[in-house]
């Protein structure tokens, strides 16, 4: 991994903290759906604009066959000189299963609104949690749904962005004895990571 | 407090409620028993409900319409995790059937609405309302729609042949290779059959092209009754046919050819006069000798030559 962006020490902080952000929002769903939520450790990695359409790529190859491009919600937040935005990607998800968790009492027709519960809560548990130990606020835009939009990761490498790597936290949540798995990716671009890096290095003094 | 402190404070409070009452989103302050204890202009307006109507009443009893239980599922986290709540138009149009009121741009008959809710806090730090953001997303959502229903349009008419309705021959030939790979992985039998109609060129001379359409029109009519759901049909050519039979073997095939073959034969063609046509077909079960589509195609084309070479009419299995 290159390091440019971030040194060992201001990456080990960060590490630190995106493993409380996990565990707290892991926690907060947990409680909310009344299951065990399998831990795993949170990825930090800084990443280029390719690395990132091929790993948005991957998952969505690793959806089911059925529906095409990426299935989730994405989310734009901002706040203490830090901007971001956080994907929810959706793999490998029953939608049955993950109706009966959020006790609804049919499937059919509702997978917008599973997306959108499950975005509201870990989405903004987690956000909440990194900002909390940042001693900051985001403010969260408007979820959008990405519905199987295929053109995301190939745009993403033919778009003029501006930018050209990027801080990438990527948490991985399952439910036990359940077919509900998604992906949260905080991505932070190297031309919106200044305040973190100013906090991260207050935390380190 | 000062006299300056005061008119300093009222002055704030004064241009924040003029904010509040003048801006382009709706505000709602909720209490925990769903009752309504702020309601700004924009939702005065669009609701055409004042505020003596609605302070004090619980919304589910001043809108009907808001169904409780999904409301109140979305609600509740900012209760009890003090975490902020997104809807958006994909989920649920609106929460409040606000009419559109552009009359000369607007394309709408209700407002789109998204909406956040987000946790108030007490003094002791505890939520004890909550505050529902209602934006209007009318011209977003608008856009977005008729932005999928033009690609899907767009991507119909790039598949599909105007005349027949079938799918045209280039996306056909790509679902034949798709059939293909399948069958590579899956081993599942898959079986093609060309056919063309018999003599077409006659019927063109006799009776003229418009009939000669209608002929091609019944024919493509017949297949789609007899085949299944599963089953990928084209037009290939001028008067040349071509389906794809999933999960089915050369027998199978050659009872669907017969069927199909038998249907066409029977049907009555109203021109001047009653016209009757008759279609040769080829059945070609794939296998792993065949080691490409065009070869598949070829094949399927020569039982075709052979139904015709035995004088038409007929099906042939090669």
């Amino acid at each position: 991994m290159t390091t440019k962006l971030l040194n060992e020490d201001q990456r080990d902080c960060l590490q630190e903290i995106a493993n409380v952000a996990m565990g707290q929002s892991a926690d907060r769903l947990a409680r909310l759906l009344d299951v065990f939520v399998v831990l795993s450790i949170p990825t930090v990695g800084i990443l280029t604009r390719n690395d990132i359409a091929m790993a948005l790529q991957s998952l969505q190859q690793s959806n089911t066959e059925v529906t095409h491009g990426l299935t989730g919600v994405c989310q734009g937040f901002i706040g203490g000189g830090i901007a971001g935005e956080a994907l929810l990607i959706f793999n490998g998800t029953n939608y049955h299963d993950l109706a009966t968790l959020l006790r609804y009492q049919q499937s059919e027709g509702i997978k917008n609104e599973l997306l959108m519960d499950t975005t509201n809560v870990l989405g903004g548990a987690c956000l909440h949690s990194l900002a909390k130990q940042l001693d900051t606020h985001f403010s969260l835009g408007p979820p959008t749904l990405l519905n199987g939009n295929p053109d995301l990761a190939s745009s993403l490498q033919e778009r003029e962005t501006g930018w050209s790597e990027a801080l990438v936290i990527e948490i991985n949540y399952s439910i036990e004895d359940h077919k509900v798995n998604c992906d949260l990716l905080l991505v932070i671009s190297e031309n919106c990571i200044d305040g973190l890096l100013e906090k991260l290095n207050y935390l380190l003094e | 407090m000062a006299q300056d402190d005061i008119n300093h404070f009222l002055k704030d409070v004064h241009w924040l409620m003029d904010i509040l009452q003048n801006i382009d989103v709706g505000l709602v302050v909720l209490d925990r028993e769903y009752q309504v204890c702020l309601w700004n202009q924009f939702m005065q307006n669009h609701s055409g409900k004042a505020p003596e109507h609605v302070l004090g009443q619980s919304l589910f009893d001043v809108f009907p319409q808001l169904p409780q239980e999904w409301f109140c599922r979305k609600a509740e986290p900012a209760f009890v995790l003090q975490s902020a709540a997104f809807t958006t138009w994909e989920q649920r149009p609106y929460l409040f059937h606000f009419p559109h009121y552009r009359p000369i741009t607007g394309s709408a008959e209700f407002m789109y609405q998204n909406s956040t809710i987000i946790p108030l806090l007490n003094t002791h730090a505890e939520v004890s309302h909550i505050c529902l953001i209602l934006y209007d997303v009318t011209d977003t959502a608008i856009s977005k729609i008729t932005q999928t229903e033009t690609n899907n349009r767009l991507e119909d008419l790039s598949r599909i042949d105007h005349l027949t309705q079938l799918f045209n021959r280039g996306y056909w030939e790509s679902c034949l290779e798709q059939e293909f790979k399948r069958f590579d992985r899956y081993h599942i039998p898959c079986t093609l059959i060309m056919f063309d109609i018999d003599h077409f060129k006659r019927v063109n001379d006799t009776h003229g092209h418009s009939v000669g359409d209608d002929v091609i029109r019944v024919i493509s009519q017949c297949l789609k009754e007899e085949m299944r759901e599963t089953d990928v049909a084209g037009r290939y050519g001028g008067e040349e046919f071509c389906v794809i039979l999933t999960a089915t073997d050369s027998d199978g095939g050659l009872e669907f050819a017969e069927r199909l073959r038998n249907r066409v034969e029977n049907q009555r063609i109203m021109a001047q006069n009653e016209i009757r046509v008759t279609i040769s077909l080829g059945v070609c079960e794939l296998n792993e000798s065949i080691e490409n589509t065009q070869t598949w195609i070829k094949r399927a084309d020569q039982a075709l030559y052979h139904s015709k070479n035995r004088g038409r009419n007929q099906s042939t299995q090669n």
